[in-house]
């Protein structure tokens, strides 16, 4: 009896992996398959193609929240270019993975979607770091990547593939920079930074820029590393409290900035605190409230900006998330905006589509965007500060 | 400066202690590292967060999230540690299952309350004072002084009443124990309640000390308190105590001098070192036989 029971589960459980499969490659496959099959019934006069786009990035884990937005933002640019007939011959899809903000994914991933004929070009991912474990496989099969969020200065040194909606940290550190002296009037700089790629090297970019206008009397008096998104903050704070600190420059997430923020204006309510763009997200504010009051960071990408194609992107995003986008969201949303934009005149042939994005001039909701000669898009900051719960531009 | 990271290592350090305690208490009883226990604190902490944001209110939500974190311990030791005893199956079997139980707990608060950070309320902060020369926070001396009361309670429920005798009486040994008239299946409940709740007591002390909450809070912590119950000789109450403030010290004390990112192998370090020069931890008896 119990042999039969067995034999009996096993089939089932075969039978039904079986039927998972079929399931799984007809939809798929679907998509492809329903093209020549439309034509042949000649039930639309003109079938469009499909056309992918891929967004790679955490959906899951910390950084979750920055990896779900981008791949919102890249729907939301695929629904508009659909909805306006498609781009050229091509209906837009856009197919998303998780990362799970891991390189050995990332990579993992790369390796699978360059081997997808009908994906055109890829936004991702969220942290440099992961996201250059992937480049390499873009790089060597030719597939446009578009980062919206990587920061770290050799991310587009991989090759010509390979770019960047996002500035460079050497401008960006040069407006946060800014804030702390002009709007912050602070001279003793504390420097925090995560050690990681970006944090390490980006902390060494500040530096510099500090360094740089030391006849104004400003001086970094004390810096302190930290492990990305730790709890406990209580030395860092102590030996900036020792230094006689009078601004934190936080080389870091929202998930160390807003603990670290708490733990410090707990002790001196009084401190500044400057940080980068990635803190334009509504999620520092509900973390952080009061603690995070009067902290100023660049953006590009301005939410309350009155510009039609900010407003139709942040009303859509909003209606889908309930909440209102980031400025890296922002930045995939225009990602997505140029793959589609060079299928729409160049059609489905990856060498063309990395060609036109080089050559690009792309009016987003980030303002005018071109790429130079590396990859990297040229942008201008604006400084924001968060008063009241809300964020405002400064001027 | 030493002062400042001595201070704050021993306000983490005795939350450690207070999780350390549940690892020993079950060693104690069962011979077995529980090493669910990490996870059974970040469920007491969610717990907390969920009832509060069902306007329990913190201390109502406190109270509530004590006694349900108490009823997963014993669940999870009717469940899947009693029917493993039943059978006599090796002490590996116990242990593994400790593990997996802990990734479930993990997992289903990552699926029920999403694996984000989220904001814990801020009640232990009072502002902040300084005495001669060191800061001190607010949180920083409630988060002492629960943690040392909850411990004093602790070593007196177990020196002092009936059914401590009887954890005691366990712990030497459970057969004659049982000969005697005594239950020896619910003074183990009552164990792994004990460790729940406390567990679930260092859970608020410390998402209300960081104001945070995450799914995988548990995990180095957890770590970090069993490094400081061997320490401290597990099966010994007030090893775990002296265990979890030199853990606490140390990584403070790692973090202030050679920089923020040696602060969770500081803990391990002295572990082996301590192992090495005394097996059985700095209070730890003789002939314990080891899982």
């Amino acid at each position: 009896m119990k042999k039969f029971l067995s034999i009996a589960l096993i089939a089932v459980l075969t039978l039904s992996a079986l039927a998972g499969c079929g399931n799984s490659s007809s939809s798929s496959s679907g998509s492809a398959a329903a093209t020549p099959a439309a034509s042949e019934g000649g039930e639309a006069p003109a079938e469009k193609k499909v056309a992918k786009i891929a967004v790679y990035a955490p959906l899951t884990g910390d950084h979750a929240e920055y990896g779900n937005s981008f791949k919102v933002a890249a729907e939301i640019q695929a629904e508009k270019w659909n909805a306006a007939g498609g781009a050229g011959d091509y209906t837009i899809e856009v197919v998303s993975y998780d990362d799970k903000s891991n390189g050995e994914e990332a990579a993992a991933i790369a390796e699978k979607v360059v081997m997808e004929k009908d994906i055109m070009g890829i936004i991702g991912s969220y942290v440099s770091g992961v996201s250059m474990a992937a480049t390499p496989t873009f790089q060597e099969y030719g597939l446009v990547n578009i980062s919206a969020s990587a920061s770290h200065p050799d991310f587009t040194k991989e090759g010509d593939y390979i770019f960047r909606n996002n500035t460079v940290i050497s401008v960006e550190g040069a407006s946060t920079v800014d804030a702390v002296v002009n709007n912050l009037g602070a001279k003793k700089i504390g420097l925090l930074y995560i050690k990681t790629d970006w944090g390490v090297s980006t902390s060494t970019i500040i530096e510099n820029l500090v360094a740089e206008r030391a006849s104004e009397g400003v001086s970094i008096v004390a810096k302190e590393e930290c492990m990305d998104g730790s709890d406990d903050y209580s030395v860092a704070i102590t030996n900036f409290q020792a230094a006689g600190c009078e601004a934190i420059i936080v080389v870091g997430m929202h998930n160390t900035f807003v603990p670290f923020a708490r733990q410090y204006r707990q002790l001196n309510p009084e401190i500044g605190l400057a940080a980068f763009a990635n803190l334009y997200n509504q999620q520092v504010i509900d973390l952080g409230g009061e603690f995070v009051e009067g902290t100023v960071f660049p953006v590009s990408y301005f939410n309350e900006s009155t510009d039609p194609l900010v407003a139709e992107f942040r009303d859509a995003f909003f209606e889908k998330t309930g909440t209102y986008p980031s400025g890296l969201a922002a930045q995939a949303y225009d990602a997505a905006g140029m793959l589609c934009e060079a299928i729409a005149n160049v059609g489905a042939d990856r060498a063309a589509i990395r060609d036109y994005v080089q050559s690009i001039k792309y009016v987003g909701a980030g303002g005018e965007t071109s790429f130079d000669e590396m990859g990297e898009a040229q942008k201008v900051f604006k400084k924001v500060v968060i008063k009241g719960g809300k964020f405002e531009l400064l001027a | 400066m030493l002062l400042q990271y001595i201070l704050n290592g021993l306000a983490i350090g005795m939350a450690y202690a207070l999780v350390a305690v549940g690892y020993s208490l079950v060693f104690g009883i069962l011979r077995l590292i529980n090493f669910s226990h990490g996870s059974i604190y970040a469920f007491g902490a969610h717990m907390v967060f969920v009832f509060v944001g069902m306007n329990f209110g913190v201390w109502a939500g406190i109270a509530a999230s004590i006694i349900l974190t108490g009823l997963l311990g014993v669940a999870i030791d009717k469940v899947a540690l009693k029917p493993l005893r039943k059978k006599n199956s090796i002490p590996i079997a116990s242990l593994i299952t400790t593990i997996g139980v802990s990734y479930i707990i993990q997992n289903l608060l990552m699926v029920f309350l999403g694996s984000e950070r989220k904001s814990f309320p801020d009640f232990m902060n009072f502002g902040s004072f300084m005495v001669s020369g060191v800061q001190l926070k607010s949180s920083q001396i409630v988060l002492f002084s629960v943690s040392f009361v909850l411990l004093v309670v602790l070593s007196v429920v177990i020196h002092k009443t009936k059914i401590g005798l009887a954890m005691r009486a366990v712990e030497q040994n459970s057969r004659a124990a049982s000969l005697m008239g005594i239950e020896v299946n619910s003074v183990i409940s009552f164990t792994f309640f004990l460790g729940g709740a406390s567990a679930a007591i260092a859970g608020a002390l410390m998402a209300a000390y960081y104001q945070l909450v995450y799914p995988t809070m548990g995990f180095l912590l957890g770590l970090k308190a069993f490094a400081a119950a061997v320490l401290g000789g597990i099966g010994v109450l007030y090893g775990s105590v002296v265990g979890g403030l030199v853990v606490g010290v140390t990584e403070s004390l790692a973090m202030g001098y050679l920089g923020g990112t040696y602060r969770d192998a500081a803990a391990f370090i002295i572990l082996i070192v301590i192992l090495i020069i005394k097996p059985t931890g700095l209070f730890g008896k003789k002939g314990i036989t080891k899982v």
